[in-house]
């Protein structure tokens, strides 16, 4: 069945979503006219001093938006970014110019046959491709940006900029201390223009306008898939939200580096470009203060926002080459006229950066999402179709849980000895459980006895101190979260861990990432069977959410930071079932939701369970627990004081007095 | 007796998040009231509503017949408001004496604070033994303790107490709500927000109780005690049955 | 001169050096420890500060070094220079919170630290457009007048520099440990959301909080004018990041980790330059701040912690 089949009728928010689709196409129509206007700009101003600016702002426009891949996608900010723009100069630099010219040997004859050296005067003169520099330069670039990632994986937001800044700082010192390689503060000499099919570039601006111009165009397609595909959402909700990105199976450490890389390569190339077109590179082109250009133009644009990104980078290059110089002239000439002294000597071409810093300060104070956003709002629903249709569980069969392998018999998860300690205080004394396969479990306890820190633990979001965890049979204690939820354990969180300005549905297949094979290339290439895993993908997170009944499914395209507190707990529930789990972890599911609310999700929770799903929660509601729990574990103080079926574990003297109070037994 | 806190149908919300829906309370003057409710159904809310972090978008909120609506969180304090924060929330780095002083922040030092420190002291002779102890260092219910004592020294007309048992153990637990009723004995209010709804329904005079945002229900904590939705909700009456 | 002569006196530059970073660190550790933001206009406060300090000097008829005074004259004169460059640059750094920073109030992330990049820029290019970008001779009326210490000289501004560093941090420590704003301060820094309900005015505490750093600020700049004799709109990025990496090293959110870092960071600065290369001494000071960061991100004496649990 498509989606479109399924969704006719009940939904029009739905329908609207698949029409948006077809808008697509005005979007491509209005692309092709943009892409002809930029065609065209060269022989239409026909003055190679514009068209040069025009070039170097295609440059500009190209680091943008690498640098918004690392920091508007995946949320880590870069204050070094121009670093990677150094290394892919300096690559090309060094082997397509006479800064190099080690002694002639054999060594470099098979060189000679490919055409990347030749000989002059006794001594090797490198003459690699432009055309094979660029790919090469991305590639080195991508390694550095790795290597100068890896140490900051750990680190929060402002203190990643700072190790960052630093990183950004080391290189083009490194490139002044280095005149062997870089000719130092002088800069390179004689770098090669690019030759294609024989036509040299040359110092005129035409050739290189037309290269920036494909580079921006490939950069922003790249960019643009990489953001629509299981990639781009993992970015998007380590950036959101870090702990529930590791929670839903999102490797962070791979996905980070995978981000600097590709980012670091965009730069890498945009470098190669940049030296060949000016012929020469200086330690002074790649300061701080271009990194922190380059951070004006992304919060200009739009953070996140591909198409923002790049009309930030041109709005400002545009500034800063044309409008400038014209401003500084005619206040001059307004001084002259007036006869005012200072006037006369204006010249805010060197004011750029005041102008830098002013966009940044109001951007910040006053629209942080830049000129164009990167996501919008939608509208909120008819009244019609906020009336909830309640659905009371039921369903018997659930396209997303898979298929639940063949019954298993025995316990599901085993925990054994589980000691957490937090500096001196112990969250955790030596908790033993076990969870039989289908079973549910409830844990119970004051607020403060250590139930979401044994999620936690057994999750692999805290490391335990000590004692053993067993699922399905397999050893899960210290394994990384992402790991563990692959195995098949999912969860939700108190607090809830969504991912706030990511949409419902995005939120949903944010869930299934390590489901979908999706990988770099796939992603932007998208062959056919991309494109089915998505379809299917999407199909599949409808499915589930419509276990809710309307309650989620009309809202799939609003951010889930304007749901109400009943439905992103939904929501949450729908991204964990999302991962295909065998075993739910809830952590209180019903928090915040009414009586009626709260029955229609105890029904929902039995459903699941009846499809073979095995499930622990924490609940709080005793009613809950008795209706559902088969099996119920009384924590307090971190230790187990109880378990057993419900029946038996009210009865115990112990329960009553730590959880209920001494006056239990008075009422 | 005259109402010293009133909620006048208070709704506050979390950005689009609608938290409190047009919640009434009246608290008089003498009363114990504990506020009763799941997670995540306003309790926590309500206390910084009355503090004045979470202002209310409509309704108000009247202290002793006065709006309290602009006035700052050191004027709640004067006028004789006073938090026992959740999870204590001492500041760990600063000595027992330090933490007793920043209570009272607001007041100038003088015989009368002096004399509230000796009231402090008597109340939890412990204290007095660990005064110049980092606040960080000391145990659960010492630090209790302390944060009840930070509390009263603003010598409040009303104490706010977000989840007084949490985290301690049983007999911490009923040692604490003694002193509460020592302290409202003495002639302080008490505001009281508490999962351990048992225990506060013993020691209150009457209770509300909070369900996603709204109050379902009102009444003395006799009444409360016998009533089947409570009972099922919130005593655990799984064991009573 | 021998190899214990250099190191005694790069040792005695070093701790002049360090003295000056101290009290820049003292500004970012503040801040942080408040209200974990790291502020980036802190570098060219610092700067206007110098200009400050100048223009004080230069309004009592004082240019170059020409002009050297003696007694109460020159007490005089360099208080009034104090003064200025302190209270001015204290109440800059007010004047940032007040306008760029405290509308992001409860913004999450990086938007603040943004921000005061964007505020740092603007500062920067004020100056250049008001200043021009030649660097300034810097008036200086202290006399030259030198100590030999074995083979090493110790002199004047030296012994200035370390006499009212010290005077300004005892102050400052006597502030936070015992006045009634100080201990809010620190009440802040450790649980604000507490300290605001037991009635501390949270906004008036990060003004303070500004002020304190950002006079700090400018005291340590007159020093630097002072000391180098000569000042330029570009002073701010390099002394500023060397104080930041002083802050971080000694543990950002404390107040004697600052100083600490910055005496260290100070003898790094000029022991490195002597045994290594001066054209080095940025990628080591770089480098520290990264590996700091990186694996020791508490620093010496800090509790902050740079890294997500």
């Amino acid at each position: 069945m498509t989606i479109q089949a399924k969704l006719t009728g009940p939904w029009p928010e739905v329908a609207s979503w698949l029409r948006a689709r077809t808008t697509l196409r005005t979007q491509h129509a209005s692309m092709a006219c943009l892409l002809l206007v930029a065609l065209l700009f060269p022989p239409l101003i026909n003055n190679d001093g514009d068209v040069d600016a025009a070039a170097n702002a295609l440059s500009f426009a190209a680091l943008a938006l690498g640098l918004n891949i690392v920091v508007g996608f995946a949320g880590l900010l870069d204050l070094g970014y121009a670093a990677f723009f150094a290394i892919g100069a300096y690559a090309y630099g060094a082997l397509a110019s006479w800064q190099l010219h080690p002694a002639w040997s054999s060594f470099w004859v098979p060189f000679q046959w490919l055409d990347l050296v030749s000989e002059v005067d006794g001594a090797v003169h490198f003459q690699v491709s432009f055309w094979l520099m660029l790919p090469i330069s991305a590639a080195i670039a991508a390694f550095f940006g790795i290597l100068f990632g890896a140490p900051t994986l750990r680190l929060k937001g402002d203190y990643l900029a700072i190790v960052t800044l630093g990183f950004g700082e080391i290189v083009p010192i490194v490139a002044r201390n280095s005149p062997t390689l870089t000719n130092g503060a002088q800069g390179l000499n004689g770098v090669l223009p690019p030759v294609l099919f024989g036509y040299q570039f040359g110092v005129d601006a035409t050739p290189y306008y037309y290269v920036g111009l494909a580079l921006v165009v490939f950069l922003m397609f790249t960019s643009q898939r990489l953001k629509m595909s299981r990639i781009g959402r993992a970015w998007m909700a380590i950036r959101e939200d870090e702990i529930g990105a590791a929670a839903m199976g999102v490797d962070r450490v791979r996905y980070k580096l995978m981000a600097f890389a590709i980012g670091a390569a965009f730069a890498g190339a945009t470098g190669t470009l940049y030296v060949a077109k000016l012929q020469t590179a200086t330690p002074e082109m790649f300061m701080f203060p271009v990194s922190v250009m380059l951070l004006v133009m992304i919060v200009f644009g739009g953070m996140g926002n591909v198409w923002g990104v790049v009309v930030g980078a041109l709005i400002l290059q545009i500034l800063q080459s044309w409008l400038l110089q014209d401003l500084s002239g005619w206040l001059q000439a307004l001084g002259e006229l007036i006869n005012v002294e200072w006037l006369q000597h204006v010249d805010l071409s060197q004011s750029i950066e005041l102008i830098f810093g002013i966009i940044l300060v109001l951007m910040m104070l006053y629209r942080r999402q830049g000129l164009i956003p990167a996501s919008r709002r939608v509208a909120g629903l008819s009244l019609d179709e906020q009336a909830a249709q309640v659905s009371r569980g039921g369903f018997d069969a659930l396209a997303g849980l898979g298929s639940i392998e063949e019954r298993r018999t025995g316990p599901l998860l085993e925990i054994e000895g589980l000691t957490v300690r937090f500096g001196g205080l112990v969250a955790l004394r030596s908790v033993s459980l076990s969870v039989p396969a289908h079973g549910i479990v409830a844990v119970i306890g004051p607020n403060g006895s250590g139930k979401s820190t044994l999620f936690n633990a057994v999750t692999g979001l805290l490391r335990a101190d000590s004692g053993s965890v067993r699922f399905a049979g397999q050893q899960i204690a210290g394994m990384p979260a992402h790991r563990i939820l692959k195995l098949g354990i999912a969860r939700t969180f108190q607090n809830l861990r969504l991912f706030p300005n990511l949409t419902v549905l995005e939120n949903v297949l944010v869930g299934m990432h390590s489901r979908l094979r999706t990988g770099l290339v796939g992603a932007v290439v998208r062959p056919p069977g991309t494109n089915r895993e998505e379809h299917d993908a999407q199909e599949r997170a409808l499915e589930i959410l419509s276990v809710f009944g309307n309650r989620l499914v009309p809202r799939i395209n609003h951010v889930v930071s304007s749901l109400s507190y009943a439905n992103r707990r939904r929501a949450e529930i729908a991204r964990a079932i999302a991962t295909r789990p065998k075993l739910l972890l809830l952590d209180e599911p019903t928090a915040g939701m009414n009586p009626a609310e709260t029955l229609e999700l105890a029904d929902q929770i039995k459903s699941l369970n009846r499809l073979g799903l095995t499930i622990v929660l924490i609940e709080h509601k005793l009613d809950v627990v008795v209706n559902l729990a088969d099996n119920v574990v009384v924590l307090d103080h971190g230790e187990v004081i109880a378990s057993g079926p419900p029946d038996v574990v009210r009865r115990d003297e112990e329960v009553i007095r730590a959880y209920l109070g001494r006056s239990a037994n008075v009422a | 007796m005259p109402d010293l806190l009133e909620f006048r149908s208070v709704d506050t919300y979390y950005g689009d998040l609608h938290v409190l829906k047009s919640v009434d309370y009246r608290i008089a003057e003498g009363e114990i009231v504990c506020l009763l409710g799941g997670n995540a159904s306003g309790k926590s809310t309500t206390m910084k509503a009355i503090m004045g972090v979470v202002p209310p978008r409509r309704g108000e909120i009247l202290f002793q017949g006065q709006p309290l609506a602009g006035v700052s969180v050191a004027d709640r304090v004067r006028r004789g408001i006073a938090p026992v924060l959740e999870a204590r929330r001492l500041f760990p780095r600063m000595t027992v004496y330090e933490n007793l002083e920043m209570g009272a922040y607001t007041r100038q030092p003088g015989p009368e604070l002096e004399k509230d420190l000796e009231r402090v002291f008597t109340l939890f002779p412990v204290v007095k033994e660990r005064l110049k102890q980092l606040a960080g260092t000391l145990s659960g219910g010492e630090q209790q303790m302390v944060a009840i004592g930070r509390a009263l020294m603003t010598r409040p007309k009303l104490l706010c107490m977000d989840e007084p048992s949490m985290g301690l153990a049983p007999v911490l637990v009923e040692q604490v709500f003694d002193i509460v009723k020592m302290i409202n004995r003495q002639g302080t209010t008490i505001f009281m927000v508490e999962q351990n709804a048992n225990m506060a329904l013993s020691i209150a005079h009457r209770a509300y109780v909070l369900q996603t945002g709204q109050v379902v229900l009102s009444g003395a904590a006799a009444e409360l005690r016998q009533n089947d939705l409570i009972r099922q909700a919130y005593l655990g009456e799984m064991v009573v049955t | 001169m021998s190899d214990t002569t250099i190191i005694v006196q790069q040792v005695i530059n070093g701790l002049s050096l360090g003295a000056m970073y101290a009290l820049l660190a003292i500004g970012f550790t503040l801040v942080y420890g408040i209200m974990e933001l790291i502020n980036f206009a802190h570098f060219n406060v610092f700067m206007i500060g110098s200009f400050l300090g100048m223009w004080a000097l230069e309004s009592l008829g004082l240019s170059g070094q020409s002009q050297m005074l003696t007694g109460f004259a020159l007490y005089g004169t360099l208080a009034f220079a104090f003064v200025v460059a302190m209270l001015g640059s204290g109440l800059l750094g007010v004047a940032i919170e007040r306008i760029a920073l405290r509308p992001l109030r409860g913004v999450a992330g990086t938007t603040g630290m943004i921000t005061t990049i964007g505020v740092s820029y603007i500062l920067f290019n004020v100056v250049l457009l008001v200043a021009g970008a030649d660097a300034k001779n810097y008036p200086n009326p202290m006399p030259v007048v030198q100590w030999k210490v074995g083979g090493a000289t110790f002199d004047l501004r030296q012994l200035l520099i370390w006499v009212v560093s010290l005077v300004l941090m005892i102050a400052l420590q006597l502030f936070v440990s015992h006045s009634r704003l100080g201990k809010a301060m620190r009440a802040t820094a450790q649980d604000s959301e507490a300290a605001r309900m037991m009635g501390v005015d949270v906004d008036r505490v990060i003004a303070t909080a500004f002020f304190l750093g950002s006079a700090l600020a400018g005291a340590s700049a007159l020093i630097f004018g002072l000391y180098y004799n000569y000042t330029s709109f570009l002073i701010g990025y390099s002394a500023g990041l060397r104080a930041f990496t002083a802050a971080v090293l000694g543990g950002i959110g404390s107040v004697t980790g600052a100083v600490v870092g910055g005496i260290l960071v100070g003898l790094i600065e000029t022991l490195g330059g002597q045994f290594i290369a001066v054209r080095w001494t940025d990628v080591i000071i770089f480098s520290i701040l990264v590996f700091v960061l990186v694996f020791a991100p508490s620093g010496l004496l800090g509790r902050a912690r740079p890294t997500k649990s």
